[in-house]
């Protein structure tokens, strides 16, 4: 046992302690530098990623007006209630809340949660969620601390299914869309116009979408805005439309499938557009559910498509106008040129048809086209032989598209020997043009087209390019007049005059006819199907008819309106689709004489 | 028990400065990581109220609770009271009465393992009154107590593994029952403070090395054997964070060496590590300025004026911060050590340098985990982080060590 102790071996031990020491925190020393200052900016950046969200703020699309200023399209505050699924620490109670406030079933939510394009979207729960949805989800802001109510302007279609084609319809982008270069720097999730002027002017349309910079805290709730820049709105459309004819031309079809066309020949501007059955917009604005969209993509009746011009028809005795034209101008025929008509004519082996078994006789060209002969057109078809038909109808602007202002416009079909050639690989048969003089065989055209066409012959020859929007945002937009095709004015009278006897003397359009206004046109019966099948079905079945059409314009002299009607599978076009047309001229004239100097406009 | 004058002027003026300094940027730090809630408590408790009146109660109610960083200055303030009743007592009486406070100390956490009530899930704190105190921290301060005495009474010059053994299963009876509670941060303080006494009580190197082996893989299996699947899984989501946990790997994880499968936290297991990382990265040179910090301010760091609040002072202060921090905290344990060197007896220097490594392992340990280098431990940060117990503990550690300071010349 010693008296002092011996301490000296702790003492030096003491010191390997505190030199390690030193050496850990040296190390931390090191290790926060790494981290805060050589790696500093990668961290914030983490913590920004953590904390600061960019929030779109939607522009409000532009508005669409009529020719007169009424409102055709426009927006509608509306809620929108949001939900990102990844801020919800037990996502089935929040879905179960979800669905018994909002009433709407728990599969359906999950739904909408897996439809969307991306982790960390948000997802739309309900669009349009009327006040007592946003007012009982607000009372529980606790419990749902990750529910978004967004204010969102909603489109609005006040006239429905009025005119629902030429407007169109919006809908979330779609991954294609995302891709191309059209939609560059439009986000995912945005809502964009899917048909219609909606689509064609939707770069105008949509404006310039704003953003907020938000700072949310860990559990995904807004604490405050860091920076907003604004959203510019969208310019306002005005249209060429007008309500009132488009009403007008709605309310002419009654029930019945098809679609007209209505515009001014002088300058190409479309009054009205219709194509029917229809679709409501308004249900497309809130995010159609996916089974009623499937619905509509499935209908027979094809409600989503505008018939104007994405309908590919035959063309039927419109035709007779394009080859009485050709005709003329290459001297084959003149105005007073009679030929027979014995009900019947034998060309290349084959025997043709006239619709009247007994003939009309010696019959003019301009009894030719009011009767709608075949057996004279026969005649003129084969003389001018398939190239010269086939030059003439596109020069009326026929197998191309019009360069109308609205999407996925159709180009319909004039066929000629070099066509047949390169897509069926055979040789074109001379027979085959007696059926293409009447507007037969593989000839198809657009209302459109065939609108512009009788555009043409009214204003004296010159061809208009169609038109919906006057103007983008107060700015007149700028349109090409019509352009002469070159014709002989000789070659547009003898039409013309024929076009007002289909009406006014004792024609095939005769139940057009309106008094005072001298309504010039041409019937014409699309086959669905053979001749033959139709007469071994005897008529039974509807969906065999012939579509029905009327084109023309009126008055005679300085037309004002030209249009095309089609009424599908009504046979006859004097007695289907002229009473449509009479019955949209009707309104037309009333309003005209109500107000001349607005209309002159 | 009147001090002696000529005892207080021994008293290491700058080991206290230092330690007062950090508390009170301690206490900054709380105010600035309390002040912002996420979620007002107020609001909550008002929409939970079934009339009027009693929301307006509520509010009223809610309005007078007293902030966190006036409650940690009042917990200071004992804080004192105890360091000075501490270094009024001479640690040798103190080192007479060891068994006794050992004894006090294990009946204490048997008792609270057996009828203390639970929680959020363990059994750490001892309610007294509206304190709740946690028996564990005293208990660390008597084990150093214990130890200190028992190696310095082998008046040996060179300890051998058999010495070791009274010692070591004393402090293993204690460590036990703080692992039990479960408190495995807590637990695990012994082991340096044990290591650095049986060390400077002369243990030969090659005892050393054996105990060192021994300690490491007994405390990691033993820690591995009462670790509960979700800190099994921060295990190994640290050491190994490419193992997916739904993988086919992860899977067989699960099974046979019963980790959770999954985190319960949907956040996953390495939250908060990867939080308090982005939040100490994000601080840069010179912070985000006080009270301005992200992480901090608006919920992303968790625990973040307790374990994780040397996060918040790295983020809001940034590395100025974090260096004038750091600097303190090594004058501190420089001061710890010195002082161990220059006490007067065997004892002193034991219990000085237990005492100084177990408050040094817990101060490296928390920073290094706020860092995101070692799993995440439930383990304060000496003098920084909120807290009754630790702070209390903290200053009682520093008023023995002074005590042993300030008796250096006595008699």
């Amino acid at each position: 046992m010693r008296i002092y102790e011996d301490i000296r071996l702790a003492q030096a031990r003491v010191a390997v302690l505190q030199y390690a020491v030193v050496v850990a925190c040296a190390s931390l020393f090191v290790v926060f530098w790494y981290l805060q200052v050589l790696r500093g900016h990668h961290y914030r950046e983490l913590a920004d990623n953590n904390q600061v969200r960019q929030v779109p703020i939607q522009a409000p699309r532009g508005p669409m007006l009529d020719h007169s200023g009424a409102i055709l399209v426009e927006n509608q505050a509306s809620f929108s209630l949001l939900l990102r699924p990844e801020d919800c620490p037990n996502l089935d109670a929040t879905i179960a809340t979800l669905s018994r406030l909002l009433r709407i079933s728990e599969s359906q939510i999950r739904e909408r949660i897996a439809r969307r394009g991306a982790p960390f979207q948000l997802v739309v729960v309900k669009a349009n969620a009327s006040p007592q949805d946003v007012a009982s989800v607000v009372a529980r802001r606790l419990e749902l601390p990750q529910l978004e109510v967004n204010p969102v302007p909603l489109r609005s279609y006040p006239l429905g299914t009025a005119a629902a084609h030429a407007l169109g319809r919006v809908g979330e982008i779609t991954e294609r869309q995302l891709g191309s270069e059209e939609y560059a720097g439009v986000r995912s999730g945005a809502l964009v116009g899917q048909a219609g002027l909606e689509a064609s002017y939707n770069r105008f349309l949509m404006g310039h979408e704003g953003v907020r910079r938000v700072i949310v805290n860990s559990r995904g709730v807004e604490v405050r805005e860091e920076k907003r820049d604004a959203a510019v709105d969208g310019p306002q459309l005005d249209l060429t439309l007008d309500a009132a004819l488009q009403q007008a031309m709605e309310q002419a079809f009654a029930r019945r499938a098809g679609c007209g066309v209505a515009l001014d020949p002088r300058t190409g501007a479309v009054l009205a557009l219709v194509s029917r059955p229809s679709f409501d917009p308004n249900d497309f604005s809130t995010g159609i559910e996916p089974t009623r969209w499937a619905r509509l993509m499935a209908d027979p009746d094809t409600p989503l498509i505008n018939r104007v011009i994405q309908g590919q028809y035959s063309p039927g005795s419109l035709f007779k106008i394009i080859v009485a034209t050709a005709g003329l101008e290459e001297g084959i025929i003149t105005p007073e040129t009679t030929l027979h008509c014995g009900g019947q004519i034998t060309l290349y082996g084959n025997v043709f048809h006239c619709h009247r078994a007994q003939g009309h006789g010696a019959i003019s060209l301009r009894r030719a086209l009011a009767e709608s002969c075949n057996v004279y057109f026969f005649q003129v078809g084969v003389k001018l032989a398939i190239g010269r038909i086939a030059r003439y109808a596109q020069k009326l602007g026929l197998g191309t598209p019009t360069g109308f202002d609205l999407p996925h416009e159709m180009s319909g079909l004039i066929p000629d020997p070099e066509w047949k050639q390169r897509v069926q690989g055979k040789p074109w048969y001379a027979g085959e043009t007696v059926s293409v003089a009447i507007g037969q065989g593989q000839v198809t055209v657009t209302p459109l087209q065939m609108a512009c066409v009788a555009a043409c012959v009214a204003n004296g020859g010159r061809l208009p390019k169609p038109y919906f929007v006057r103007a983008i945002g107060g700015v007149p937009q700028p349109h090409a007049a019509p352009q002469s095709v070159g014709l002989k004015p000789e070659t547009l009278a003898a039409v013309r005059d024929g076009m007002w006897a289909v009406v006014n003397e004792h024609g095939s359009g005769w139940r057009a006819q309106i008094a005072g206004h001298d309504v010039c046109g041409k019937t014409g019966s699309a086959q669905v199907v053979s001749h033959e099948r139709l007469v071994r079905s005897g008529g039974a079945n509807e969906q065999l008819l012939p579509h029905a059409w009327f084109i023309g314009f009126a008055p005679r002299d300085n037309p004002r309106v030209a249009f095309a009607f089609l009424v599908e599978h009504g046979a006859a076009g004097g007695e289907a689709a002229a009473p449509v047309a009479q019955a949209f001229l009707q309104r037309f004239f009333s309003a005209d004489d109500a107000a001349p100097v607005a209309r002159a406009n | 028990m009147a001090i002696d004058r000529r005892l207080l002027l021994n008293i290491d003026w700058l080991l206290l400065g230092t330690s007062l300094t950090l508390a009170c940027i301690g206490l900054a730090l709380i105010a600035s990581a309390t002040r912002t809630r996420q979620e007002p408590p107020s609001v909550q408790v008002v929409a939970n109220a079934p009339d009027a009146a009693t929301a307006e109660r509520a509010t009223a109610a809610q309005a007078r609770r007293t902030p966190q960083w006036v409650k940690q200055a009042g917990w200071m303030a004992l804080g004192c009271i105890a360091f000075l009743v501490v270094i009024a007592i001479d640690y040798r009486r103190l080192a007479d009465r060891a068994p006794l406070l050992y004894v006090a100390a294990a009946t204490m956490l048997a008792g609270l393992l057996l009828f203390g009530h639970s929680i959020a899930g363990t059994r750490r704190w001892l309610t007294l009154g509206s304190l709740q105190l946690q028996p564990s921290e005293p208990a660390k301060l008597i084990a150093a107590l214990v130890v200190a005495r028992a190696f310095a009474e082998s008046r040996k010059d060179s300890l051998d593994l058999r010495d070791l053994i009274g010692p070591g299963v004393a402090t293993a009876v204690l460590a036990l029952l703080i692992a039990l509670e479960p408190d495995l941060g807590t637990a695990f303080c012994l082991v340096p403070m044990f290591f650095a006494a049986a060390f400077l009580g002369g243990l030969r190197p090659r005892a050393l090395v054996v105990l060192a082996l021994v300690l490491v893989l007994g405390a990691g299996g033993l820690g591995w054997a009462f670790a509960k699947g979700y800190q099994r899984r921060r295990v190994v989501s640290h050491v190994a964070p490419y193992i997916n946990p739904d993988g086919w790997l992860g899977r067989q994880l699960a099974r046979y060496v019963h980790i959770e499968p999954r985190a319960s936290d949907h956040r996953g297991a390495g939250y908060q590590s990867r939080q308090s990382r982005i939040a100490v990265g994000s601080g840069g040179f010179l912070g985000r300025g006080y009270g301005q910090g992200g992480q901090s301010q608006l919920g992303y760091l968790p625990a973040r004026h307790t374990d994780f609040i040397f996060s918040v002072l790295a983020e809001e202060t940034g590395f100025v911060g974090v260096s004038l921090t750091l600097a303190l905290y090594l004058t501190l344990f420089w001061r710890m050590f010195e002082t161990a060197r220059r006490a007067r007896d065997r004892l002193g220097a034991l219990l000085v340098a237990g005492l100084a490594s177990m408050l040094t392992f817990q101060v490296i340990y928390n920073i290094a985990m706020v860092a995101g280098l070692v799993p995440v431990k439930g383990l304060p940060l000496p003098l920084l982080s909120y807290g009754g117990s630790s702070t209390l503990s903290a200053f009682m550690a520093i008023g023995l060590i002074l005590n042993v300071r300030m008796r250096r010349f006595a008699n």
